[in-house]
């Protein structure tokens, strides 16, 4: 690699890898996985970066998309080997993500330690995106999890979304 | 938004936070294929929102992930072939993350993230203006084509309409003189029929003519005294038809009569081929 690829390099993960390891750390959990996702997630990108399109979203989205995306891979890999770790379960797996499935009156960002806009949502928005965005879950295991049916976890993800996006718009 | 579009509205929050599953996602997927743009916007913003959401979870990562990254990019062996795509990309988007960090010191992180966004926002509306400047120089162009394809056509609708003009004119002068010519052995099925001033010129018009050969054309003449004048030279279309002008005749009066030869193309000063078309008269 010549000395301007390299510079370049470095610069990028300057700027980025702060946001991709704070992202990967909340979906990993463990410090030394979630290092070793962020340097996938890098790697990936350098190797990706000639598709990139400014068009489809800032430098900023498009990492956060791809940290998210390895992170899930990684957290969906470690459930399945305990899994294998504890045969003849019948819980569901979205009961298995949170040890603390059983209240799910628990705010659940004292979990991911969540700060500015996610953490000024309303309780009940704040807690199905989380369990969406930093928990991997989908709509169907949020509504399990939680005993709310699936039509009130969709409103309840539309609204906070909405809302995320009012209170992000709002700084412009 | 219209009622049938709300589903979908709900739907892109799911799909931009992870969350849809089963036949929702299927739905979706397929409706995102099928090109709605409302859609598009919605998720480019949820995306944006949620990257500004992560930028507040920022962590600083353990120093040895940088150095492992650097050393693993060192040897890859595509980094040659890549570099002149890559390096640009990646100094762009640490210049985006720079200048939106320029915010850093005295606002929120809130603030940082839109900034950046803007400044992503900016060079996408760029990239767009730039396509649009494109599409309408390609359109232009196209117009430029059909105006001059138009002129051509006004040139030619021109060009007949004088001709006709000059035909009407004609048929309306008392002085003017219907010659009619008849096929002749080696044209039978020929007829001509010449309207002409002395002082005027005129306009012949042919039927029943066998196709101009390529290299041959035909030649209408003016005999006075005996003697044949050029009168002008004219090919005749498929269906053997022409109208040709003929010019005014200088000194060429009393005309006895007038004939057309096939003559080599261009015309020729005195009559070689043979004879197509005759009058009786002048």
């Amino acid at each position: 690699m010549a000395g301007g690829d390299r510079e370049a390099l470095a610069r990028f993960y300057d700027a980025y890898a702060p946001l991709a390891f704070g992202l990967i750390r909340r979906l990993v959990g463990d410090p030394d996985e979630a290092a070793d996702v962020l340097q996938d997630v890098f790697w990936e990108l350098w190797r990706a970066a000639g598709e990139y399109d400014p068009s489809r979203g800032s430098p900023a989205a498009w990492v956060t998309v791809r940290a998210r995306s390895r992170g899930i891979d990684r957290m969906r890999a470690a459930r399945r080997r305990d899994e294998m770790l504890v045969p003849g379960t019948t819980e569901p797996l979205a009961a298995m993500a949170d040890p603390r499935a059983e209240d799910p009156a628990t705010a659940v960002s004292d979990r991911w330690a969540v700060r500015g806009a996610l953490a000024a949502l309303p309780d009940s928005q704040r807690e199905v995106i989380e369990l969406a965005y930093l928990g991997g879950l989908t709509q169907s295991e949020i509504s399990l999890r939680l005993r709310q049916p699936l039509g009130t976890v969709k409103t309840r993800i539309r609204l906070g979304m909405e809302r995320l996006r009012e209170l992000m718009g709002a700084a412009r | 938004m219209t009622p049938a579009h709300e589903r979908y509205d709900e739907l892109a929050a799911g799909y931009a936070v992870g969350a849809l599953d089963g036949a929702d996602l299927r739905e979706f997927q397929a409706h995102l294929e099928s090109g709605c743009q409302t859609c598009r916007r919605a998720l480019d913003g949820y995306g944006a929102a949620l990257a500004a959401t992560a930028r507040e979870l920022s962590e600083p990562p353990p120093p040895h992930v940088k150095t492992r990254l650097l050393a693993r990019v060192a040897r890859d062996p595509g980094a040659l072939a890549r570099r002149s795509r890559v390096v640009p990309v990646l100094r762009w988007a640490a210049s985006v993350a720079l200048a939106a960090g320029i915010a850093a010191g005295v606002s929120t992180a809130y603030l940082r993230a839109t900034y950046e966004e803007r400044i992503a926002a900016m060079a996408a509306e760029a990239a767009g203006l730039r396509a649009q400047v494109a599409e309408q120089t390609r359109t232009l162009v196209g117009l430029r084509e059909q105006l001059a394809e138009q002129e051509r056509t006004l040139t030619m609708v021109r060009a007949e309409s004088a001709a006709q003009a000059r035909m009407l004119a004609l048929l309306q002068d008392p002085s003017i003189h219907v010659v009619s010519l008849d096929g002749l052995p080696a044209a039978p099925q020929a007829r001509g029929r010449l309207l002409w001033k002395p002082d005027g010129g005129g306009v012949l018009i042919t039927t029943g003519l066998p196709p101009t050969p390529p290299d041959k054309t035909y030649e209408l003449w003016a005999i006075v005294g005996g003697k044949p004048l050029p009168a002008g030279v004219f090919t005749v279309d498929a269906e053997g038809r022409a109208t040709a002008q003929v010019p005014v005749l200088e000194g060429a009066t009393p005309v006895d009569l007038f004939a057309v030869t096939l003559e080599p193309a261009g015309g020729v000063p005195a009559p070689t081929g043979p004879m197509v078309l005759a009058s009786k008269q002048a």
